[in-house]
C-alpha cells in the first residue's frame, strides 16, 4: 500500500480502500476503514498522493508526542555494554497530498490498524502522558505486517558502572525517523546514565534525491518516509527523550 | 495711521517652568508627547508583530506573559530615559519615589496589591492562560492573566473578571494542572448477578478505551453490599484533556454491556415479608376498626402475641 499515486487510483489492503477519483472539476479522497469512513474533497490538478507510516503519535487524538514501549520481558545489562536489538511499535498510516515535486506537503489522513492504549510515564504531578506499547525483545530483525507493526533497532549503552535493569523506554516523536519498503524500519539508540536515567534518541539518515533518504541496512535500501511531526517548523523542540523516571 | 510693532516671541521656546535640568518649553513638551506616543505605538506594533510570529513556536501560557514584561518594561525604560526632557531628573525620582510610593501605596493600596499579586501570579504561575480552573466558585477556562486582574470564560460562556488580589489570597483549583486525573463511578448491580462477571466486563471495557491509562492502573472492586444492590467502584484515570469525555462515554457503555450480559442495575427495592400463619388475624384486624379507642390496647398485644 505504501507508495506514491497519481490519481485517479483506488488500493484496497487488509480491510483499508483509499482512493481518489474526479467528480466534475474536483478530486474526491475516499478511505474505509470498518466503520470509518473519511470523504474530502481536493481542488487543483497534477497532485500526488504519497501514502507512507508514520510516528504512532496521531490517532485517536494528537494527545502526546511520546511513545514508551514496554518489554515484554525484562533486561539486564551489563555496566559499561553496549548491545544491540529489535523492537517492535505500531505503525500508522498517513496519507499526505503534494505537489508533484513533494514540496509543500499536507496531511490528508491519518489511520491505524494497531490497538490503542494510553499510559503515564513518571509520577501524577509531573510525569509525561505517553502512547504505550508492549513489544517482544527480537536479537535479529523479525518478520512482522508492515501495516500494523514496525521493527526498531535500538542499541542500548549502558555509560554506567553498575546493571542496567531495563524493562521500557520512552521516545520523543519529534526525533522519529521511519524508513520503509516492505517493512517499517526505525533505528534508535538508549544510553543509560545511571541507575534511573536514560537518553533516548534517533538515528538520523542523510537526504538524498526522491527518496529523501536511504537506509542501507541488510543491503535493504528503504525509503524515507515523510513524518507528521516532521513537517512542522518547531524550534527549540527536545529531539531526544530524557527518561528521568526510571527505565 | 498707526505701526503695530509685535515682538518677536517664539511660543515654543518660551520658558514654561525651570527645574534643575533647565527651562523646559511648549516644544519640550511637545517632544514629550510625541516620543511616548511613538513609543507606545512601536512598542504596541511590535507585540502584535512578535504575538504572530511566536504563535506556532511557543505556548500562549508562556508568549503572553514575556510579551506583557516586554510592552511594559520598554514603556517603563522609555518613559524614565524621557524624563529629562520635562525637566525631571530620573535618579530625582528613586528619591521622591520613596515618599510618593508610601503616599501612593495607602492611596491606592487596592491597585497596588492587584498590580503586586498580578506580578506574583505571572513569575510564580499558579494558573497559566488556558488552564481550567475554579476560583472562588467560579470554574472555568483561563483566558488571560492581566498586571490587574485576571480574566476567566466559565463553562457556559460568560467572562469573569477576578481581581488578582483575590485570585493570589484566595484557594485556586487548577483541573488540569497535573498531567492525568482520576474519576469514579458507582455501580450497583442486583445481589442474583455474578459481581466477578460484572468487574470482569468492566475490567475489559476500561482495556478497550485508548485514552483510560495503563499506568496509574484502574481499580475495580466491590465496595459495599447496599441495601437494594452490591455497589461496584470504578476507578479510572485519564489524561486532563480526555478525562470528562471518556467519563461520560465509558458509563452508558458499562450500562449497556452488562444488561447485554444478564447483569442488570437494579431500581431501589425493599423485600416485604407477610406472615399468612394464622387465618384469625385478618378478621381481628377487621375488627378493630369497630371497637372503641380504649380497646386498642388489646389489639397491639394480640399483634406483639402473633409476632413473638
Amino acid at each position: 500500500m505504501y507508495g506514491y499515486y497519481d490519481p485517479p487510483f483506488s488500493v484496497e489492503q487488509e480491510g483499508i480502500s483509499i482512493s481518489v477519483e474526479k467528480t466534475g472539476d474536483r478530486w474526491t479522497y475516499r478511505r474505509t476503514l470498518g466503520k470509518d469512513e473519511v470523504e474530502k474533497l481536493i481542488l487543483g490538478d497534477r497532485k500526488r498522493i504519497i501514502i507512507n507510516p508514520v510516528e504512532p503519535l496521531n490517532t485517536p487524538k494528537e494527545i502526546t508526542p511520546n511513545l514508551l514501549i514496554e518489554f515484554e520481558k525484562t533486561l539486564l545489562l551489563a555496566g559499561g555494554e553496549k548491545k544491540q536489538i529489535f523492537l517492535t511499535f505500531p505503525v500508522e498510516v498517513g496519507v499526505f497530498i503534494s505537489d508533484n515535486g513533494n514540496k509543500s506537503l499536507q496531511l490528508l489522513d491519518v489511520f491505524t490498524l494497531v490497538r490503542q492504549k494510553f499510559t503515564l510515564y513518571g509520577e501524577v504531578s509531573n510525569g509525561v502522558v505517553c502512547k504505550h506499547w508492549k513489544s517482544r525483545l527480537y536479537s535479529v530483525s523479525p518478520l512482522l505486517d508492515p501495516l500494523q507493526e514496525g521493527v526498531m533497532e535500538l542499541t542500548l549503552r549502558n555509560t554506567s558502572s553498575d546493571w542496567a535493569s531495563i524493562s521500557k523506554a520512552v521516545f520523543s516523536a519529534y526525533g522519529m525517523k521511519l524508513y520503509y519498503d516492505g517493512d517499517v524500519f526505525m533505528k534508535a539508540r538508549m544510553d543509560i546514565l545511571n541507575r534511573n536515567t536514560a537518553e533516548t534518541g534517533f538515528e538520523l539518515q542523510p537526504i538524498n534525491g526522491e527518496l529523501k533518504g536511504a537506509l542501507v541496512k541488510d543491503r535493504k535500501i528503504r525509503k524515507e518516509a515523510f513524518g507528521v511531526y516532521g513537517l512542522r517548523k518547531l524550534g527549540f523542540v527536545p529531539l531526544k527523550f530524557y527518561m528521568g523516571w526510571g527505565f | 495711521m498707526g505701526l503695530l510693532i509685535l515682538p518677536d516671541i517664539n511660543f515654543l521656546e518660551h520658558t514654561l517652568y525651570s527645574t534643575s535640568q533647565g527651562p523646559v518649553t511648549p516644544l519640550d513638551l511637545i517632544k514629550f508627547i510625541i516620543i511616548l506616543s511613538f513609543s507606545i505605538l512601536l512598542s504596541r506594533v511590535l507585540t502584535i508583530y512578535l504575538r504572530r510570529s511566536l504563535k506556532d513556536r511557543v505556548s500562549k501560557d508562556v508568549g503572553e506573559p514575556i510579551l506583557k514584561l516586554l510592552y511594559y518594561g520598554s514603556l517603563i525604560i522609555i518613559f524614565i530615559a524621557i524624563l529629562p526632557l520635562i525637566g525631571l531628573d530620573p535618579s530625582g525620582l528613586l528619591l521622591a519615589g520613596g515618599v510618593a510610593g508610601i503616599v501612593l501605596g495607602f492611596a491606592s493600596q487596592n491597585i497596588v496589591g492587584n498590580l503586586v499579586s498580578g506580578c506574583f501570579l505571572m513569575f510564580e504561575r499558579p494558573i497559566k492562560i488556558g488552564d481550567q480552573v475554579e476560583i472562588n466558585g467560579i470554574a472555568g477556562y483561563v483566558t488571560d492573566i492581566r498586571i490587574i486582574s485576571t480574566l476567566i470564560r466559565t463553562y457556559d460562556g460568560l467572562l469573569v473578571r477576578l481581581p488578582n488580589q483575590q485570585v493570589f489570597t484566595t484557594n485556586i483549583t487548577n483541573i488540569v494542572g497535573h498531567p492525568v486525573r482520576r474519576f469514579e463511578y458507582t455501580i450497583g448491580i442486583r445481589y442474583s448477578d455474578d459481581a466477578y462477571a460484572a468487574i470482569w466486563i468492566i475490567k475489559d471495557l476500561i482495556d478497550k478505551e485508548p485514552f483510560a491509562l495503563l499506568s496509574p492502573s484502574p481499580s475495580v472492586f466491590v465496595s459495599d453490599l447496599g441495601e437494594s444492590s452490591v455497589k461496584i467502584v470504578v476507578r479510572i484515570w485519564a489524561p486532563v484533556s480526555e478525562w470528562f469525555g471518556l467519563k461520560t462515554r465509558l458509563l452508558w457503555a458499562i450500562k449497556c454491556t452488562l444488561e447485554e450480559n444478564g447483569i442488570e442495575v437494579p431500581f431501589p427495592q425493599r423485600v416485604l415479608h407477610i406472615k399468612t400463619d394464622s387465618g384469625k388475624k385478618p378478621q381481628e384486624l377487621e375488627n378493630l376498626k369497630e371497637n372503641k379507642f380504649e380497646e386498642n390496647e388489646d389489639v397491639i398485644n394480640f399483634e406483639e402475641r402473633v409476632l413473638n
